[in-house]
């Protein structure tokens, strides 16, 4: 039994997200948006290597999730490859590049060191062929090394906390509107269900600097990439 | 049951006659064709080298007379078999037998496919304002397919976090426990797999699972015996076996009479067929080929063999729907042949299953023996002698071989047969 008007509940590390019927299509924007800033072009392929249950993936398309009327695929007029993070599926996905032209490559960082494994046995080099590489971190990323400078998405599954590099200021964006920084803690303005979250921030916040997001609360955070300090 | 009855109970597709039905499927497969003739040029090339006519489809038999593509095939042809509207999301098939498959879908791909579920799900007494758990939407076509049908019953849905591997059990019995879903759809494998689990770590899993009125185990066919246990150790109201085809997103549903499962006859078309493509008729086996209902989004599927062992059931279900029964045995990976007949691991367990002692032990089928059946069955030899006779008796082998595995345990996935030079290293399959 879910809680009073809560039509979707996904488990997910250290938490719980619920949502209500019309809770989904705001996520996917945001979505969207971190993968404009990211660099993802519209019509582009983007291949998620997550769980189905993150929100990287169930926000993919409004085909995989009911109560969603316009995933990320349909906001950016491109298509989404489900290809989850289990040892098994990351095996497979050498096979399936070889079906389909891959513009952005989503990972999860966890499996990023199966995936590079896999990719080089495999002599697919999705990794380094691939157009656009995205990390998605969560404060637990092992020091993989894979050929090339990817980029970070911060994907924080509890707080649902998504907020990309940018490449321009190359501090993460906290989006204006969507979450509030308070000290070192972010707080989700639109998810109820989400927890706040404390980041390591290193440096000074910076806002109205960046002309990718001029409201947006941009930070750096200390040891970003595999060394990224989340810390609760 | 009476007409009237009927009227009541079932909706207009489970009440079709079978020329109602033969009409309706053929108008959908000459749609079919006719988009595939002019959109995909795979298919189309396909069929002129096959010297299949250009004209309207004229009748089922026509139809079968099409050739048959599998995975390999496909896999070759790349993005040229999907054709022109290509659908949003690409679904993988599981790579169980070589290679995966990319599949692409749309919500308007899934549409035939989610009309089966919200009457597979009603069967299971799924009713408005319950709770399903649900599988990770992007881990399989008809996953995604479930989502939308139990929405649109006015149902919510928990998923778990994770996949369907072992590490991912304490995360499923923890949502399953938090949440009290009412149905769980999962696949048969990880449900044997949380009952070990719960038995390893000393779980009461009738708690665990209290309120769960029915579960749908999806991915190998169940033995009656391996139901019920499954339906007594949870401590559930119901187990349903479904098998399914997500290159063509048609579900096979068990109705409460536990027959055998149904053919949502209105999501796609379903044959038997033999080695020359040929139906074979109902009682007999054959291979699993598969057409799917929907054009214009996503991958065109047309006589797609997945290699399944498969049979259309005879006779008349006692619930009264006139909807065909199939059954799916197993797959190439879950099969051997011995004395020129292919056996499938159901096939040994449902011989397992009907020893009371035995039910609920994990087996596998050793490949090897072109003469002889060899099964490697979890624990001590328990009524040994029975059990060959009831294998020589079924299954009409020239020679039955059993391997007491005594402490080893194996691990539950869809892989059931294994090469010979394995059963000297068991321990590689301990659970």
């Amino acid at each position: 039994m879910l809680p009073e008007g809560a039509r979707l509940s996904f488990d997910v590390p250290n938490g719980r997200l619920l949502f209500g019927e019309n809770d989904l299509d705001i996520w996917a924007e945001h979505l969207a948006w971190c993968y404009r800033v990211l660099g993802v072009l519209d019509g582009a392929t983007i291949a998620v290597q997550d769980y189905g249950t993150s929100p990287l993936a169930f926000l993919g398309s409004s085909s995989l999730m009911p109560h969603l009327q316009s995933g990320v695929a349909e906001r950016l007029h491109g298509r989404i490859v489900c290809l989850d993070a289990s040892p098994e599926r990351v095996a497979l996905t050498p096979a399936l590049a070889d079906q389909v032209q891959i513009d952005a490559l989503v990972v999860r960082a966890e499996v990023l060191g199966l995936l590079r494994e896999v990719d080089e046995r495999g002599g697919a080099h999705l990794l380094s062929r691939c157009p656009a590489l995205i990390v998605a971190i969560d404060g637990d990323a092992p020091r993989v090394e894979c050929g090339r400078t990817p980029r970070y998405l911060l994907n924080i599954e509890s707080a649902l906390l998504l907020a990309p590099e940018c490449p321009r200021c190359h501090h993460f964006h906290l989006r204006h509107g969507v979450y509030r920084r308070a000290g070192d803690r972010v707080v989700n303005l639109l998810a109820p269900s989400a927890k706040s979250v404390r980041l390591a921030i290193a440096g000074r916040p910076r806002v109205g600097e960046c002309p990718l997001g001029p409201e947006d609360c941009c930070v750096r955070l200390a040891g970003v990439g595999p060394d990224l300090k989340v810390l609760e | 049951m009476t007409a009237e009855l009927a009227e009541n109970r079932f909706d207009e597709v489970e009440r079709w006659s079978a020329a109602e039905l033969a009409a309706w499927q053929l108008e959908r497969l000459r749609d079919v064709v006719d988009y595939a003739r002019a959109e995909v040029p795979f298919y189309r090339d396909l069929w002129r080298r096959a010297g299949i006519s250009g004209a309207r489809l004229g009748s089922i038999a026509d139809f079968e007379s099409f050739p048959v593509v599998n995975k390999d095939i496909l896999v070759r042809a790349g993005e040229d078999w999907t054709g022109s509207a290509r659908g949003c999301v690409g679904f993988s098939t599981r790579g169980t037998s070589g290679e995966p498959l990319l599949l692409w879908s749309s919500l308007e791909d899934q549409q035939y496919g989610i009309r089966g579920l919200l009457r597979a799900f009603s069967w299971m007494g799924f009713r408005p304002g319950m709770t399903a758990l649900l599988l990770s939407p992007a881990w399989h076509k008809l996953a995604a397919a479930e989502a939308h049908a139990i929405a649109r019953l006015g149902g919510s849905i928990a998923y778990f976090w994770g996949s369907m591997g072992n590490d991912s059990i304490a995360s499923f019995l923890r949502t399953v426990a938090a949440i009290r879903p009412e149905l769980v759809s999962t696949t048969s494998p990880f449900l044997l797999s949380c009952v070990r689990y719960g038995e390893d770590h000393r779980i009461r899993l009738r708690d665990t699972f209290r309120g769960v009125r029915s579960i749908v185990a999806v991915g190998q066919p169940l033995t009656p015996g391996l139901r019920d246990f499954l339906r007594q150790r949870l401590g559930v109201g119901d187990v349903f076996e479904k098998a399914g085809c997500q290159e063509a997103g048609i579900g096979l549903d068990d109705c409460p009479s536990h027959t055998g499962p149904h053919i949502q006859e209105d999501t796609a078309y379903l044959e038997v067929v033999d080695a020359t493509g040929r139906s074979v008729p109902p009682g007999e086996r054959g291979t699993f080929v598969v057409t799917k209902f929907t054009v214009g989004s996503g991958s065109v599927v047309v006589r797609y063999s997945t290699g399944d062992v498969a049979g259309f059931l005879p006779g008349e279900c006692p619930c009264g729907r006139v909807l065909r029964r199939l059954k799916m045995y197993g797959r190439p990976e879950s099969s051997v042949v011995v004395g020129g007949r292919t056996i499938t691991a159901y096939d040994v367990r449902l011989a397992v299953d009907e020893d009371a002692d035995l039910v609920g032990r994990n087996l596998v089928l050793v490949r090897g023996g072109e003469n002889r059946l060899t099964a490697a069955i979890e624990g001590a030899a328990i009524n040994a002698p029975a059990l060959e006779a009831r294998l020589y008796e079924r299954l009409q082998v020239p020679e039955v071989e059993l391997v007491w595995l005594g402490d080893v345990r194996l691990a539950w996935t869809f892989r059931q047969v294994i090469e010979r030079s394995e059963l000297g290293v068991p321990q590689q399959r301990r659970a």
